[in-house]
């Protein structure tokens, strides 16, 4: 016998993940789920955030890492909360997974709350976890096709971050075609140039962040 | 291997609407899987015979029906498949344009006795 089902695969981590919507909503949380492929500059990323953000806007973290802690401990060195998931061998953070680590957090101490995915450039672009937007780092390092071979994360994306541009003159990326590969399979996304160890592009990312946060802020005074 | 995750999660769904049936056993069950899903359909059967051993699904046959990418133009109104993941309109060449096809991940449904 033959019975209709016609469910989406994913209800189950997409319903967890609107109640963690609902609660970052209620704490007035803008919420960023960070992606890119393993050394893209995630962690380092975060921690020049945070030095650039301290007295203006409150940064919170949730780290999901393999096996180690290390990650957090770069970040607590901040004085911002980071909470740590080790995801064992996990490839990807889904919402019932960033949902454990919301009880941890003072959320209503926090402005903007970056969830760190595990590196991978596949599998945390299919899982939502309650976030406003989905921003990535693509690194120089990495070669400026990534976007054609990994098109749903540079899809869902609604900024790229092209990080260690000091090193491109070592490389064979040609940043011309990076963008125009990113914006071939997502013309909406944002694009911003950064080195994290010189510092390149930082106030523009760091423009984007507030800019989003009151946007964020303006629609939630109209809710 | 987010395949993985989503064969426990298809396992899961197929095994409680069987069992909402009164059914014994799940035969088959028909995934629809858009392209940009990134679902590799040999890995994703793999996954799922591991995870349904000793279930009701044990042995089912897990068939996946790839969705092409597929485009509607907000600004002359046609329908198009999007090649090489090119979101652009190919008539009217404009990026305004919405996706109908390509990232659904649903069980179409499934066969039990």
């Amino acid at each position: 016998m033959k019975i209709n089902v016609m469910q989406d695969v994913l209800q189950a981590n997409d319903r967890i993940a609107e109640e963690n919507r609902q609660l970052f909503l209620k704490n007035r949380n803008l919420v960023l789920n960070l992606m890119s492929s393993p050394g893209a500059g995630k962690t380092s990323l975060l921690e020049k955030t945070a030095e650039k953000l301290a007295g203006k806007l409150r940064l919170g973290v949730v780290v999901g890492d393999l096996e180690t802690t290390r990650d957090a401990d770069r970040l607590s060195k901040f004085n911002i909360p980071a909470i740590q998931l080790t995801t064992g061998s996990a490839c990807h953070l889904d919402a019932n997974m960033v949902a454990s680590a919301l009880p941890h957090m003072q959320l209503d101490k926090i402005d903007i709350l970056v969830v760190e995915n595990v590196g991978n450039l596949v599998c945390p672009a299919e899982f939502i976890v309650g976030e406003d937007y989905k921003i990535m780092i693509l690194s120089v390092t990495e070669g400026d096709e990534k976007p054609l071979k990994y098109p749903l994360m540079f899809h869902e994306s609604a900024l790229m971050l092209i990080n260690k541009i000091d090193l491109v003159q070592y490389t064979n990326f040609n940043m011309g075609e990076a963008r125009a590969n990113a914006r071939k399979i997502n013309p909406n996304i944002d694009i911003i140039e950064i080195s994290c160890t010189k510092g390149t592009g930082l106030d523009e990312w760091i423009a984007w962040l507030v800019k989003h946060h009151q946007k964020k802020l303006g629609e939630l005074s109209h809710a | 291997m987010h395949e993985m995750g989503i064969a426990q999660n298809i396992l899961e769904i197929s095994v409680e609407a069987a069992r909402k049936e009164g059914a014994s056993k799940v035969i088959r069950i028909n995934l629809i899987a858009g392209e940009l899903r990134g679902i590799v359909p040999m890995q994703l059967t793999f996954c799922f015979g591991i995870v349904a051993k000793d279930t009701m699904a044990d042995g089912a046959y897990l068939d996946v029906e790839e969705v092409p990418v597929a485009g509607h133009c907000k600004n002359c109104n046609s329908d198009f498949s999007v090649e090489e993941y090119e979101y652009v309109c190919p008539k009217c060449g404009s990026p305004n344009i919405e996706l109908t096809g390509g990232t659904e991940l649903r069980i179409k449904d499934i066969e039990i006795e």
